[in-house]
């Protein structure tokens, strides 16, 4: 059963895997030390390509050498491999957490050979050899049939309509306008789906809390507006990132993020659905949408309507740590470092220097008779271009 | 007004502060009579060259006349000299009565307080004093007397004298029967300050039953007698106005310069000198003591003052010693490893003091030990401190160091974490306690850093040890990844690429070999830390003439032989070697299995130098046997005697 692709994918991942490990039995029938080499990913090898938009890897590696101390990661590796080659065999698909049961039922089960030292104590533990698998092949998790429980993502519109191809070769399609008041929530592999505008879309509207957005339609922002409303539900997952970046691809829209004033948001939140994160450096190519833009809520808007601050204190130990963490992503981050973002390390400074936050509920202060106040300040936002 | 001021008897005062020395709660009152009672027996018997050999008692009488108390009775017998009778009323009842008051030596006592504290005690909870029986050398027959204390006029008062035939040669007995409340363990146990005992003095035998517990002895390691150092002159530094003012009229009517050669130490011709050049006239220098005035003694006291001398002299302080201290921390359970500093004697705040430290693991703690803070033993003079310890000089010493560093768990700022024992002893004639009980030593910064240095210098040895067995496991650890991991790995590449057996068969030989370039490392390792330890033991064998190890492995096969000589059906087996034997077998299977445990570990090398021990050490022990066998022959005759006397 042939399933939905993210991507084009050049490499065929059971050959590149039987390679590996016929070289690194080679190298043992040798007495020679087999190593296994995967990105480095972390900070210290992003760097942010402000043509393509997103963080990309840099030269280093991740080079693990057989020796006494790694006997055990390269034999649960090879162990691990060996599991997510048969699901790619046989087409069937699972999450991190039942990888990490199966691979406990072989454990138990397997006569002959004791795998008892093998077993993972937690599912972290099988969760890193699963990444190390993917970073050395260069795949996504994905494409070894590795799914994860995407939240976020519910989608409002009253004019898109998704095909969806399934594993077995038919297609479906859904129209959002038909879903009434529920959400359409793309799964696993948004970058299958295809998308077709059914009227002229203006904008699609990234909302951070999924709470809001839920109030915003139904409100009737997507009945009055020709656009698309997403929650983000907090830091995108891949799901959400996906689907953002698919929507930016294929409908070639204007998507604005709107969330808290707070650092965490900035760091966490904006710049991993805009340029993806350090640690999924393999992947942010297909799971970043640089064309996003910062629409608030801004230094300006906490002037401008005079909306309710919080204080973020240097004594409170939490608060410390994000103010501590915000200085060092200015100095360090390379996305925040780059020119082409500089509007955005100016609001991150800005919050360093006043040291408060504001929520995006704080707009509903401005007129709390007026339920649509809020919509009319985005949509006045949109028109002025007060956004970065 | 002039009739309303009294004066009143120093015995008055104790007897109406008694908490001051020691008797604040049931609690301390039994482990203070028992201290009082122990430090006076082990004074006399170094006094007078005697091997002490003490025998201690303590039951429950029934309830005590405060509420939550016990009625208690103490008894402590030694073989000191004993006490001439004219002397009983005045060491036991009598306060501030004392043959050691200010003479500047090491002994356990120093005021005359104590004893007659708790006699005190024992005649206002219980309303009678102690019952003390006493013979010396000379008296044909041993006295048996109770003493009060007359608290009115600070006497002691003999009553109910009768004479009868003791099977001692000398010796005093003491009995008190108080109101208290007896704790055998943690910091202010019974059992604790018997362990600490037992541990600063090697020399001593101690018999002791506690409450219905069978008797324990735990005999002496050391036949030596320390000899307390006789007290060296006093130094100028160290002394104030009044006290040099007093000091010199005793000396009468020589010439000032005489007197300061003969009266201090440390001062010489040229310190004379010196004294002239800072302001002294030297007219003084041959004026008669009794003629000069009180401003000429400033003049002189302050030109004293104001020049430099040499340090006074460390001669005056007493050492357990390394050697000592080995064999007695062996005393106190089944140690596993453990290391001895005792420093060069210092001067700290102008007065000679001398710090040792012993630091042992035990095997037979229990496993919550291995969570818990490590169990700090305190000396001062030998004699253990047990409360109040957060204030004390040891205590801070010890918890500013960073353990961590030798391998021992620690939080911040807080004693290690483990089943260690640290006990730490600072010996000086001078001693700088913060009360008059004696339970904490005031904490200066001259004394604390020598305090961390000693510790520093053990804990650097105990590093030593805990590095090796790290290293060893270390070593462990890998060779079972290789025997787990290589042929799972193996399988798992051969099954991905459907590789046949032979291939498989070369790989793993290969990863053994390559598995095993890195088990070699980890064995170079070892022997290279096995070789810093050996070192630091070849160290001590050449200062002390034996090692750590060598002496636990000793202590182990000294203890399998008592038992086996245990075993003999010619000894009687009374009630209290019955005890002593069970004790030991337990301990001796405690370290048996330790052995083995070690043994794992060790090399092939290793293993074959342990069996060539073995071999030797069996030897030893047979012959050690026979020793056994004619001793506890000997014995049995003498208790034979002794029953049909």
């Amino acid at each position: 059963m042939a399933l939905m692709k993210v991507r084009k994918l050049k490499k065929d991942i059971p050959k590149e895997a039987k390679a590996l490990c016929e070289q690194m039995l080679k190298d043992l029938e040798r007495a020679k030390r087999p190593t296994l080499e995967a990105i480095k990913c972390s900070l210290d090898n992003s760097f942010y390509n402000p043509k393509v938009g997103y963080l990309t890897p840099g030269d280093k590696r991740v080079r693990t050498e057989l020796n006494v101390s790694s006997v055990q990661k390269l034999s649960r590796t090879i162990f691990m491999l060996d599991i997510l080659l048969e699901n790619i065999y046989n087409g069937s698909v699972n999450t991190k957490r039942e990888l990490y049961y199966m691979a406990k039922g072989l454990v138990k089960s397997t006569r002959g050979i004791n795998l008892k030292p093998l077993d993972f104590d937690d599912q972290p533990e099988s969760d890193a050899i699963i990444d190390f698998i993917c970073d050395m092949l260069m795949v996504y998790r994905e494409e070894v049939n590795c799914f994860a429980n995407d939240r976020g993502g519910q989608t409002y519109s009253q004019c898109l309509s998704v095909t969806e191809t399934l594993p077995d070769g038919s297609k479906t399609t859904v129209d959002l306008k038909n879903l009434g008041t529920a959400p359409f929530q793309p799964k696993n592999r948004p970058q299958a789906l295809k998308l077709k505008a059914t009227k002229k879309i203006e904008f699609c509207l990234v909302v951070e809390s999924e709470g809001t957005a839920n109030t915003l339609v139904s409100n009737g922002f997507t009945r009055r507006n020709n656009c698309i409303v997403m929650g983000a539900q907090g830091v995108p997952s891949n799901a959400v990132r996906a689907w953002c970046k698919t929507i930016q691809d294929q409908l070639k829209v204007p998507i604005f993020f709107f969330g808290d004033l707070d650092a965490y948001t900035l760091q966490n939140i904006y710049r991993t659905l805009k340029a993806g994160s350090a640690a999924s450096l393999v992947r942010n190519s297909d799971f970043s949408a640089p064309e996003v833009r910062f629409l608030g809520v801004l230094p300006e808007d906490v002037k401008k309507y005079d909306l309710h601050c919080y204080t973020v204190s240097e004594k409170n130990a939490s608060d410390a740590r994000s103010l501590k963490k915000a200085r060092d992503v200015l100095q360090n981050d390379p996305f925040f470092k780059d020119k082409k973002n500089k509007d955005v390390a100016k609001i991150l400074n800005w919050l360093i220097k006043h040291k408060v936050r504001c929520e995006q509920q704080a707009f509903f202060s401005v007129n709390p008779k007026d339920p649509l106040m809020t919509e009319k300040i985005i949509l006045d936002k949109i028109r002025s271009g007060s956004y970065v | 007004m002039a009739n309303q001021i009294k004066s009143s008897s120093t015995a008055e005062y104790f007897a109406k502060n008694l908490q001051q020395v020691g008797f604040s709660s049931p609690l301390k009152a039994v482990l203070t009579t028992l201290k009082e009672a122990v430090d006076n027996s082990l004074d006399a018997c170094e006094e007078h060259d005697i091997l002490p050999e003490l025998i201690i008692e303590i039951n429950k009488k029934g309830k005590g006349s405060s509420r939550s108390s016990d009625l208690v009775e103490i008894i402590v017998e030694d073989n000191g000299p004993g006490l001439e009778v004219d002397m009983v009323g005045k060491v036991f009842g009598e306060y501030l009565a004392s043959s050691k008051f200010g003479r500047g030596q090491c002994s356990r006592g120093q005021q005359g307080i104590g004893i007659s504290a708790a006699t005190t005690w024992a005649q206002l909870t219980n309303a009678s004093g102690v019952v003390v029986t006493t013979k010396t050398k000379k008296m044909r027959k041993a006295v048996r007397a109770k003493v009060d204390v007359d608290i009115k006029s600070n006497r002691g008062v003999i009553k109910q004298k009768e004479t009868f035939d003791w099977h001692k040669d000398h010796g005093v007995r003491c009995e008190f029967i108080i109101d208290g409340r007896i704790q055998l363990n943690g910091d202010g146990g019974i059992l604790t300050y018997l362990e600490g005992t037992t541990l600063v003095n090697p020399h001593l035998t101690l018999k002791y039953k506690l409450l219905e517990n069978d008797w324990v002895e735990i005999p002496r390691v050391s036949d030596e007698v320390p000899k307390v150092p006789k007290p060296t002159l006093p130094h100028p530094h160290t002394m104030k106005l009044g006290e040099f003012m007093t000091h010199a009229h005793i000396y009468g009517k020589i010439s000032l310069d005489k007197f300061l050669k003969k009266g201090f130490s440390r001062v010489t011709d040229n310190s004379i000198k010196d004294f002239v050049k800072r302001g002294m006239p030297q007219a003084y220098l041959k004026k008669n003591l009794n003629k000069m005035s009180e401003k000429e003694f400033k003049n002189v006291f302050s030109a004293i003052q104001d020049s430099e001398l040499p340090n006074p002299s460390t001669k005056s302080v007493l050492t357990v010693g390394e050697e000592a201290l080995s064999k007695s921390v062996l005393r106190i359970g089944v140690v596993d490893f453990f290391s001895v500093v005792t420093r060069k004697p210092k001067i700290c705040d102008y007065k000679p003091i001398v710090v040792e430290v012993a630091i042992a693991r035990f095997l037979d703690r229990g496993r919550d030990a291995e969570d818990k803070q490590i169990q700090l033993l305190r000396f001062a003079n030998r004699v253990p401190l047990q409360f109040d310890k957060a204030g004390c000089a040891i205590t801070k010493a010890v918890e500013s160091i960073n353990w961590r560093s030798y391998g021992l768990a620690q939080s911040k700022n807080s004693l290690p974490i483990g089943p260690y024992i640290i006990a730490v002893a600072v010996t000086s004639p001078f001693i700088k306690f913060k009360n008059a009980s004696k339970e904490t030593i005031d904490a200066s910064d001259e004394l604390v850093e020598e305090l961390r240095r000693a510790l520093m210098q053990a804990g650097q040895k105990l590093g030593r040890h805990i590095k090796r067995e790290e290293k060893a496991a270390d070593l462990e650890r890998k060779l079972a990844h290789i025997e787990k991991f290589g042929p799972i790995l193996v399988e798992g590449l051969a099954k991905i690429i459907g590789a046949g057996e032979q291939r498989k068969k070369r790989a793993e030989e290969g990863l053994k070999k390559l598995l095993g370039r890195d088990t070699s490392a980890a064995e170079d390792d070892l022997a290279a830390a096995e070789q810093r330890l050996k070192k630091q033991r070849e160290m001590q064998r050449q200062r002390l003439g034996f090692d750590a190890r060598q002496l636990i492995e000793e202590s182990s096969v000294n203890e399998e032989v008592s038992v086996n000589a245990g075993d003999e059906p010619e000894e009687a087996p009374t009630s209290k070697k019955a005890t002593s034997k069970k004790a030991t077998s337990k301990k001796t299977t405690a370290k048996k299995s330790t052995k083995k445990a070690t043994k794992k570990v060790a090399k092939k090398a290793t293993k074959k130098k342990t069996v060539a021990k073995k071999a030797t050490k069996k030897s030893a022990a047979k012959a050690k046997k026979k020793s056994n066998k004619k001793v506890t022959k000997k014995k049995a005759t003498k208790k034979a005697a002794r029953a049909k006397k």
